[in-house]
């Protein structure tokens, strides 16, 4: 038997969330697995508010309980976030699967999550006392850590509208074509005025945890793509030189290998 | 086509579409309403090591330990040998060895006690490296011909070694088995199995009873593909023994990690081949193989012998000289997987073959086409091919379908862009039956068909279906020789109490050698038939008489009485910033004589390709320095999924073989053999040749294709 409370308003769902010690539960995908044993799931799936795909003047606003699938038939969610959330795993799984889910569970291979971070997404967290927006470089600690308080859930993903109207490079490495977890991949939007970089973002599946290098980006905003791309090499390197490839299945030699080359390749198209 | 080829609905398919099939997992109790207690093994932890002592949990009222010490007849898991321990001897050899078994009504409790034993070990040191073994459970030498002479006169001779690894089954069902002691003192033992005799065998011997003393049924069954060859036999006794003792049901049912880490999977492989060459032809082929059998010899003699028979390929060499050794190290016994000891020599035989014509300048599909033998010709075992060999016109078939040809004149010009594509090709054949003599000395199989006042028939038989169709392939050959509706004839799974020994499940045998006992009892029964009453007919295995005599221990005569065919071409594209590789297109044509159902027959050659490519690419597993499998779950242990394969393409080339049912010969394993060769040949190439980049092993994965590619920065 599954113990767990199913309310239907967001207000009704922290009030029990600061009572009580629960799992929030909306698509189920990764919890199914567990199944751990006398847990209690905080159902979030009927809340309507978490539920919706929005904008306003400054973003555009996922809902956690969002699914990938209801974000693929949306005109508001941004390209590149539709690209990422279309390559995980499979219909049956996008189906449930959801963006509350993906950021919440703090996995360092989350397909929205790299999106989110390379369009500086925020994440809204709403507890009984009230509300913080943080940017997802905050949110995300590091692999399996999240910064979520026990009495918060996540209520919206907030995409700056003006990184969502902006050209992007997707790239994903899976094992395989389907079903498969991104073992690397690169995500990144740019803005090109007159052949100079006026904005880049690149952020990485593969190093073991998600970040942006922000002093690296900003060194190539200014120049001109002609000459990034004149000395391609060096600019691989600032990048690749700042990871970390923590050991892993897949080997470090193959991760940073890869993801040199995509940095490559995504500097060579700007 | 035949009439007999045309498809019908598997008798398997409503209750399984609907979910009623009952799987041995499913019972909530026993048939007769008995609780049936949850079985647990306690699997060793080290690869080699003396268990000094066992420290159990105390044990709630109504659980139970089972070890060595309870078995009342021998502790010999009768497969080939009798090496295989029921429950450890005092000496565990591999990773996950069962020490013993906890069982009891509550599967929670059970996982609780069994994390609560404590094993005290003295730790030895394990051979975990199939190079540095020295106990070898076979050893097989055979050949013909003057090797001194040919590698004298040789032109040129070359050396390479080829590495294969371990497959997994995949199976959708894990191994599971369950026995139930009935009143009259019967064992009852039924399950997830594919050889319901087999099972049958071990657990009389385990229970030390006669064959009366027990019986096996299979249940519904999800899967085997050789995987539930020998190891039901296993749980089966483990479960019986414990089932004897606690004088209640007992089942034991694998979890998917406990199954990839701890079950039998294909034999790793070590090639190693010396070939001569004169006037552009290989004159002579010696081949040493090398296979990882694991802690016990369980399946791998036979397997081992199918393999090195095909060391060889499909080609005509005039002198042969083949060793093949079953190497044992400290790890998980090796067993039986489609295409059975095959997939490795074929790799090595075709990458070989490839090799030396990419040395000769010469295009490797013709190098390959001038050497294919032909009817008349000397197998590997001095046999002969009876039968024409279609392979000339099986390459025509994929060529017409995937322009393999032409493509790989083009793809074997200098590619320098990102994505780089390749073409591969193989031929191989699938030598139909058991190896040797094996029908007609150890199996002299029996099928009967009973037929009731009512009109209808039952098959009595104990193949099983695990997929492949023969509850229904079976009933067609009979319905279709009596000339009355499908619906009149049916197959259930075997009760080794009710139906006769009719052979394994295994070697795609079941088809082409059971399937003509019956179509010959049917005919019997027609000459027979009185309406109203009930009647028997029986049918026995008898040898073709065409055939040469087999002798195992020279190796010599016929090893099959006929041979399945095929050709496989594999088109890629290689992405050399991630390594990753898109099939463009994989085309096989396969000659499994005739298809007794062309839709089971088609979906059997599109899966089992499917397997084979996964073989070549992501399936990788291995084990680590302790000689623990890492990669148990299917996060990690990667399948191919049919968004990998989207083109793939399977036409039937229809050789007729006499002695199978209206020309039927053996399907199963067919279509898996082939794939890897073609598939690292396409990979070779496109990564710019043997000249290039040699690829000497398989899986070859992503990762694979970044560190070659690394070398050539370096």
């Amino acid at each position: 038997m599954v113990n767990g409370y199913k309310p239907a308003t967001l207000r009704e769902a922290v009030d029990i969330r600061s009572r009580e010690s629960v799992i929030p539960y909306a698509g189920g995908t990764d919890l199914m697995v567990q199944n751990k044993a006398n847990a209690v799931y905080l159902f979030l799936n009927d809340i309507d508010e978490i539920r919706q795909i929005a904008d306003d003047s400054e973003y555009i606003r996922i809902g956690a309980a969002v699914t990938f699938t209801e974000a693929l038939a949306s005109d508001l969610v941004p390209q590149l976030m539709k690209e990422a959330v279309s390559k995980i795993a499979a219909p049956a799984i996008r189906n449930a699967g959801t963006f509350g889910g993906n950021i919440g569970n703090g996995s360092d291979k989350a397909d929205s999550v790299l999106a989110g971070f390379a369009m500086d997404g925020r994440v809204r967290l709403v507890s009984a006392g009230g509300e913080r927006v943080i940017p997802f470089d905050d949110f995300c600690v590091r692999r399996g850590v999240t910064n979520i308080k026990d009495d918060e859930l996540i209520a919206e993903i907030l995409l700056p509208k003006d990184k969502c109207a902006m050209p992007y490079y997707y790239h994903k490495v899976g094992g395989r074509n389907a079903l498969a977890i991104s073992r690397v991949a690169l995500a990144g939007v740019y803005d090109v005025q007159d052949g100079v970089i006026s904005y880049i973002s690149l952020t990485v599946i593969g190093e073991g945890k998600f970040t942006r290098y922000r002093d690296v980006e900003a060194e190539l905003i200014g120049k001109t793509v002609e000459e990034v791309q004149a000395h391609i090499d060096d600019y691989v390197r600032l990048f690749i030189d700042r990871m970390t490839f923590t050991r892993g299945r897949v080997s470090a030699e193959y991760r940073k290998t890869v993801i040199g080359n995509l940095i490559r390749d995504y500097l060579m198209t700007l | 086509m035949r009439e007999i080829c045309k498809s019908v609905k598997k008798k398997d398919h409503d209750p399984k579409i609907e979910g009623r099939s009952v799987y041995v997992a499913d019972y909530n109790t026993t048939a007769d309403g008995r609780e049936i207690l949850c079985g647990k093994l306690l699997h060793s932890t080290l690869a080699k090591a003396e268990v000094k002592a066992i420290r159990l949990p105390e044990m709630p009222e109504g659980y139970l330990y089972v070890d060595a010490s309870d078995i009342p007849g021998d502790n010999n898991v009768n497969i080939v040998l009798d090496d295989t321990p029921v429950f450890c001897r005092g000496v565990v050899e591999y990773i996950g060895e069962p020490i013993g078994m906890i069982v009891g009504p509550d599967e929670k409790v059970v996982d609780r006690l069994l994390k609560e034993t404590v094993v005290e070990y003295n730790e030895l040191e394990p051979v975990l490296d199939i190079r540095k073994g020295t106990e070898f459970f076979f050893s097989y030498e055979f050949g013909h011909g003057d090797m001194e002479k040919a590698f004298a006169e040789a032109d040129k001779v070359y050396e390479e070694e080829f590495e294969t690894g371990y497959q997994d089954q995949a199976y959708l069902e894990p191994q599971g088995m369950m026995a139930e002691p009935e009143a009259n003192g019967r064992m009852f033992v039924h399950g997830s199995l594919q050889c319901a005799y087999y099972v049958h065998g071990a657990v009389a011997r385990a229970l030390g009873v006669g064959p009366d003393g027990v019986h096996v049924l299979q249940d519904v069954t999800g899967g085997g593909f050789g995987g539930k060859e020998d190891f039901p036999s296993n749980i089966g006794c483990q479960v019986a023994v414990a089932a004897k003792k606690a004088g209640k049901p007992v089942r034991c049912v694998f979890g998917r990690r406990e199954d990839l880490e701890f079950t039998p999977k294909r034999h790793p492989a070590l090639c190693k081949y010396k070939v001569a060459v004169k006037d552009g032809r290989v004159t002579a082929v010696d081949a040493d193989v090398l296979f990882n059998a694991g802690g016990y010899s369980t399946l791998s003699a036979v397997v081992l012998q199918r393999g090195i028979i095909a060391a060889t390929g499909v080609y005509d060499i005039p002198n042969v000289h083949v060793t093949g050794k079953a190497v044992k190290t400290n790890t998980n016994p090796c067993g039986a997987y489609r295409g059975f000891g095959a997939p490795q020599t074929f790799f090595a035989m075709e990458m070989m073959m490839s090799h030396i014509a990419q040395d000769l300048g010469e295009d490797t599909i013709a190098f390959k086409e001038r050497h294919f033998v032909k009817k008349g010709d000397t197998t590997s075992t001095n046999g002969k091919y009876h039968f024409p060999v279609p392979l000339p016109a099986m390459v025509d078939e994929i060529d017409a379908l995937s322009e393999m040809k032409k493509k790989h004149r083009e793809y074997a010009k200098p590619q320098t862009g990102r994505y780089r594509r390749g073409m591969g090709f193989s031929a191989i054949f699938h030598g139909a039956g058991f190896t040797g003599s094996g029908e007609r000395d150890l199996i002299k199989a029996t099928a009967k068909l009973r037929k009731y006042p009512d009109g209808t028939v039952e098959v009595l038989a104990s193949n099983g279906d695990i997929g492949q169709g023969v509850r229904t392939t079976f009933p067609k050959i009979v319905a279709h020789e009596l000339n009355i509706p499908l619906e009149k004839v049916y197959y259930s799974h075997p009760d080794t109490a009710r139906v006769p020994d009719s052979g394994p499940t295994v070697a795609s045998r079941s088809l082409m050698v059971v399937g003509e006992l019956l179509r010959k009892a049917a005919i019997k029964l027609r000459d027979i038939w009185v309406e109203g009453e009930e009647q028997e007919v029986e049918e026995h295995y008898k040898e073709p008489d065409f055939m040469i005599p087999f002798y195992l221990d020279r190796f010599e005569g016929d090893a099959y009485p006929t041979y399945a065919w095929a050709t496989n071409a594999v088109e890629v594209e290689v992405d050399t910033y991630t390594g990753m590789t898109k099939i463009v297109g994989a085309y096989g044509s396969f000659d499994v004589g005739t298809p007794v159902d062309y839709n089971i027959v088609v979906g059997q050659m599109e899966g089992g390709f499917l397997q084979g490519l996964g073989y070549a690419s992501i399936e990788k597993m291995n084990y680590d320095g302790k000689g623990r499998i890492r990669n148990n779950s299917y996060t990690d242990y990667l399948i191919p999924t049919a968004m990998d394969v989207p083109n793939l393409k399977a036409v039937m080339h229809v050789e007729e073989y006499p002695d199978g049912p209206y020309g039927a010969k053996g399907a199963g394993e067919l279509p898996l053999v082939g794939a890897a060769p073609a598939y690292i040949e396409a990979v070779e190439q496109a990564l710019g040749g043997a000249a290039a980049h040699k690829l000497n092993f398989a899986p070859f994965n992503a990762e694979d294709v970044i560190a070659e590619l690394s070398k050539e920065v370096q």
